[in-house]
C-alpha cells in the first residue's frame, strides 16, 4: 500500500493540556481531545513524515502494540480525523505552507 | 388511590425507570441512587410493590425462567421479568438490600446478554484507567480501596460493573477484525457499597487491568495462566440464573476478557505503597492508551 | 460528564489558564451609559507587546482566547493581532458593537475561523438602544453588522445588558435575536468604574424585580431547579473553591496588567515587565486567590447557599474582603430560593436592603 501524508488543519484551534491534545472546530462546534497516542501522530503530522514511520517512531517506539495492528489502528483515526476536516490527507508530501 | 411515582436509575449506561405508589419508599429509592438517576429514556421499566415480607437475606436467591418471563426470589422479595418487553414487577418490603439485590440480579441478566458482567470486584480509576481488585470476602476488596490515593475515584468497593466498550456500528464495520479481536472492556461505577457504606462515583473507564487479590508478606504483580484467570473470574462472577444458555454465554464473555485484558496476581501488605505497584503497572501498559480510545468527540451547544 | 467540562476542571485541577480575556483597548466609539471604562488611551500595549503575549499565552496552555474592549475594531492592527492568535490556534471569541463590522470585515472574520462575536444590543428598538450607547444610528449599524456576520456563516450572539432603561424591552430584543436568527445571552453585568466609583450602579435593577427575571420561564427555563432551596452543604463543598478566577482563567488590560478576572480588579502583575507564567504561577496574589476554600470564607462558610451561591469573589474584593460575601449575589441566592442568606441574617435582615452595593446577574441556565 502507497505511503499516505497527513497535516493538521489550519481552520481549527488546538492545544495540549496534561498530555493531551484539545481541539476545536468552530465551522461545526465539535470538540475533540485525544489521547496521548493520538497526540503523539498529531504532533507528528507535519505533511512531509510518511505515516507509516509516524507510527514506526511514535507508536511501535513507545507502546506495547503489534506492528500490522497499530498501522491498521493509525489509518483508522487518521480517516477519522479527516472526515471531520481537522486532518488533511494525501499520497504526496504537503507543500510547506499547507503544515503550518 | 396513590399516585405512581418513577424515577430513572442508569447504571453502567442501563437506564432502568424504577416506579412505585408508595411515597416512602420512593423516597428511599432517590436517596439511595441519589447519584444515579438520568434523564435519559429508559430503556427497561420495572414496577415495585410493597408488601410486608421477611427481612433481607443473601441465601436461597432463585432466578429461573417461567415461560416468557423470569423469576426471581429470595426471602425478601419476588419479582417478575419479562426481557423481551423489558418489563418487571417486584414485590419486596420497603429497604434498600432487597432493592439493591434486584437491580444487582436484573442487571446481571441485562449485562449476560451483552458480554459483560458483575463481579465481586472493588474497582477504580487511576490515571484514566479503571483497575478491578476481585478475591473473596476478606481477599482485601475493601481495603485496597480504603488505601487509595485521593486522585483515585473509587468506582466501587464490593459489586464491579463490566461491559465491552459499545462501538458505533459503522465503525466496527470499518475496523473488522482488528478491532474486535482486542475487543476494550469498561467498568462503570455502582451504588451498590460493601464495608465502606459508600456509593461508588457516577463515572467509567476503560480497564486497564484485573488483580486477583491474595495478601502477602510484600508487593508483588505476577501474571496468571489464562486457565486459572477464567476459573477465578467465573468464581467471582455475580450470577444467579439456573440457564445453561446463559451460563455458556457467561463463560465465552469470561474467556474474551482474559484474552483481551491483562489479568495480575497481586499480593499485597496492606499499606498506601501498594497503589505505587498499580500506578507502575499502569504505565508499563498503556494498553487503554492505544488509539483504540484515541478521539473523544462532542458536538457543542451553542454556548 | 462532557468532555469540554472534563477539560475545564483538569485545568482547573492543575492550575493551568485554559481561558484568558484580553482587551486590547479601552477606547470606544460608543458611550454606553453603564459602561465602567475609563476610554482614554493611557498607553496601549503596542502591536509587538500583544503578539510576545500571546505567544507567552499559547506555552503557558490557553486554548480559550476572548478578545475584547473597548471596542476592538479602535485598534487599527486588530485583524493582525488577530490572524497572530489564529496562527497560534486559539479558540478567539470576540466582543464587539460591531459598528465597524462591514462585508469585507466579516469575511476577514469568517476566513480567520474565529469561533463566536459576541455583540452588545440592548433593545429592538433603535431609540432605546441609541439612548444606552449615546451613538446615534449605532442600532442601525450594529444589526446590520449582525446580518453580515451570520450570512458570512459566523457564530453570532446578541448580549444584552439589562438595567432599568431597557428592562421592558427583554423580550422584544430575543424575538429580535430569533428573527436575526442569532443566539441570545444576558449579560447583565454592571460593574462599578475600575477606580471604585459606584454611581453607575444606580442603573442597576431593584431586588424586587430580580423576582420576575428568575421567575421568567423564557429566561430560566428549569425553574423548580433553579429556585430550589439550597442543600446543606458537605465537607466537599467547604473544601471547594469559588469560581476560575485565577485559578483557570484570567484577564489582561490593555495596559498589560493582569488579574483574576474581568471584574476582580486584584492587581497581580504586568506583562510588560514580567512574564505571563511567572505572574500565573508566582504572584503572591495569584497564590492567595486560588488558595481559598469555601471553609476560608468569613461569613459565607455558615451560610446554607454556600455550595449553590454564584458569590463573585471579585464582587467581594471590591466590597471590600476577597473572603467576605458579595452582596449582590447574597441577594440573587435570596431572590431565587426565598431563604434569608448567613450575611443577611448577621446583619440582622429578614430581607436584602434596597440599596446592595452592586448588582451583578449571571443566568447561566437562561443561555444553556
Amino acid at each position: 500500500m502507497p505511503d499516505i501524508y497527513i497535516a493538521r488543519s489550519s481552520a481549527i484551534a488546538a492545544r495540549i493540556l496534561a498530555g493531551e491534545m484539545m481541539i476545536m472546530n468552530s465551522a461545526d462546534s465539535t470538540f475533540f481531545t485525544l489521547n496521548e497516542v493520538a497526540t503523539a501522530i498529531w504532533q507528528a503530522a507535519d505533511g512531509r513524515t510518511p505515516l507509516s514511520q509516524i507510527v514506526r517512531e511514535h507508536i511501535c517506539g513507545q507502546y506495547d502494540v503489534e506492528a500490522g495492528q497499530a498501522q491498521a489502528d493509525a489509518e483508522q483515526f487518521v480517516a477519522d480525523l479527516s472526515h471531520h476536516g481537522i486532518l488533511l490527507v494525501s499520497d504526496r508530501p504537503f507543500a510547506p505552507q499547507a503544515s503550518a | 388511590m396513590s399516585s405512581e411515582h418513577t424515577a430513572c436509575v442508569e447504571i453502567g449506561g442501563v437506564p432502568i425507570a424504577l416506579s412505585t405508589t408508595s411515597y416512602h419508599f420512593f423516597a428511599l429509592l432517590l436517596r439511595r441512587y441519589e447519584n444515579f438517576l438520568s434523564a435519559s429514556v429508559p430503556e427497561f421499566a420495572l414496577d415495585f410493590e410493597i408488601v410486608d415480607a421477611r427481612p433481607a437475606t443473601d441465601e436461597d436467591t432463585c432466578v429461573r425462567r417461567d415461560g416468557e418471563e423470569w423469576l426471581i426470589e429470595r426471602g425478601d422479595f419476588s419479582a417478575r421479568w419479562n426481557a423481551r418487553e423489558g418489563t418487571g414487577l417486584v414485590r419486596q418490603n420497603a429497604n434498600p438490600y432487597s432493592l439493591d439485590a434486584v437491580l444487582r440480579i436484573l442487571h446481571s441478566l441485562i449485562l449476560a446478554g451483552r458480554g459483560g458482567f458483575l463481579l465481586h470486584a472493588a474497582s477504580a480509576i487511576c490515571e484514566g484507567q479503571a483497575y478491578l481488585f476481585s478475591g473473596i470476602s476478606g481477599a482485601g476488596k475493601t481495603t485496597m480501596t480504603r488505601l487509595a490515593p485521593s486522585d483515585v475515584t473509587l468506582l466501587t468497593d464490593e459489586i464491579s460493573y463490566v461491559r465491552p466498550e459499545v462501538r458505533d456500528e459503522v465503525r466496527d464495520e470499518v475496523r473488522h477484525d482488528a478491532a474486535r479481536a482486542s475487543a476494550a472492556y469498561r467498568a462503570f461505577g455502582t451504588p451498590f457499597a460493601g464495608e465502606l457504606a459508600k456509593p461508588g462515583e457516577n463515572t467509567s473507564a476503560p480497564i486497564g487491568a484485573l488483580f486477583f487479590l491474595e495478601k502477602g508478606p510484600q508487593n508483588r504483580i505476577e501474571p496468571m495462566p489464562a486457565s486459572e484467570a477464567v476459573r477465578r473470574l467465573m468464581r467471582n462472577i455475580l450470577f444467579f440464573a439456573e440457564d445453561p444458555a446463559l451460563v455458556e454465554k457467561l463463560f465465552a464473555s469470561a474467556c474474551e476478557l482474559v484474552a483481551s485484558l491483562p489479568i495480575r496476581r497481586l499480593t499485597f501488605y496492606p499499606d498506601p505503597r501498594v497503589w505505587e505497584e498499580v500506578r507502575r503497572f499502569g504505565r508499563d501498559h498503556p494498553r487503554g492508551r492505544s488509539l483504540h480510545d484515541g478521539v473523544k468527540q462532542e458536538k457543542l451547544a451553542h454556548a | 460528564m462532557s468532555l469540554m467540562i472534563e477539560a475545564g476542571q483538569k485545568a482547573f485541577d492543575l492550575g493551568v489558564p485554559i481561558a484568558v480575556h484580553l482587551d486590547v483597548t479601552y477606547r470606544c466609539n460608543e458611550r454606553c451609559v453603564h459602561c465602567y471604562l475609563d476610554h482614554d488611551d493611557h498607553g496601549e500595549m503596542t502591536t509587538a507587546e500583544i503578539k510576545s503575549v500571546l505567544d507567552q499565552l499559547a506555552d503557558a496552555g490557553v486554548f480559550f482566547l476572548t478578545l475584547s474592549g473597548g471596542e476592538v475594531f479602535m485598534r487599527r492592527d486588530f485583524f493582525e493581532i488577530l490572524e497572530h492568535a489564529r496562527r497560534l490556534l486559539f479558540v478567539v471569541k470576540i466582543k464587539t458593537n460591531g459598528v465597524m463590522i462591514g462585508a469585507a470585515e466579516a469575511e476577514r472574520l469568517r476566513a480567520l475561523n474565529v469561533d463566536t462575536i459576541q455583540i452588545s444590543l440592548y433593545s429592538h428598538r433603535p431609540e432605546v438602544h441609541d439612548a444606552i450607547t449615546k451613538l446615534p444610528h449605532s442600532f442601525e449599524r450594529t444589526v446590520k453588522a449582525i446580518r453580515f456576520l451570520r450570512d458570512h456563516g459566523l457564530r453570532v450572539t446578541i448580549a444584552n445588558v439589562l438595567m432599568t432603561a431597557n428592562l421592558a424591552d427583554q423580550s422584544g430584543a430575543q424575538k429580535l435575536a430569533a428573527d436575526l436568527g442569532v443566539h441570545y445571552t444576558l449579560d447583565p453585568t454592571i460593574t462599578p468604574m475600575m477606580d471604585g466609583d459606584l454611581s453607575v450602579l444606580a442603573l442597576r435593577i431593584p431586588g424586587e424585580e430580580l423576582e420576575d427575571v428568575f421567575r421568567n420561564p423564557a429566561l430560566v427555563p428549569n425553574q423548580e431547579e433553579f429556585c430550589a432551596p439550597p442543600k446543606p452543604p458537605s465537607d466537599a463543598d467547604l473544601e471547594g473553591y469559588s469560581c476560575s478566577a485565577g485559578h483557570s482563567f484570567c484577564y489582561i488590560s490593555p495596559y498589560g496588567d493582569v488579574f483574576p478576572c474581568v471584574q476582580f480588579p486584584l492587581p497581580t502583575g504586568n506583562v510588560r515587565r514580567q512574564n505571563f507564567l511567572d505572574i500565573w504561577n508566582g504572584s503572591p496574589q495569584m497564590r492567595e486567590v486560588r488558595s481559598i476554600q469555601a471553609r476560608d470564607l468569613t461569613t459565607c462558610s455558615s451560610c446554607s447557599h454556600v455550595s449553590t451561591c454564584t458569590r463573585c469573589p471579585g464582587l467581594a474584593y471590591m466590597e471590600g474582603n476577597m473572603r467576605g460575601p458579595s452582596t449582590a449575589d447574597c441577594e440573587k441566592s435570596f431572590y431565587r430560593t426565598g431563604v434569608p442568606t448567613a450575611n443577611m441574617l448577621q446583619q440582622g435582615l429578614s430581607r436584602p436592603r434596597t440599596t446592595a452595593p452592586l448588582v451583578q446577574i449571571r443566568l447561566a441556565a437562561a443561555s444553556a
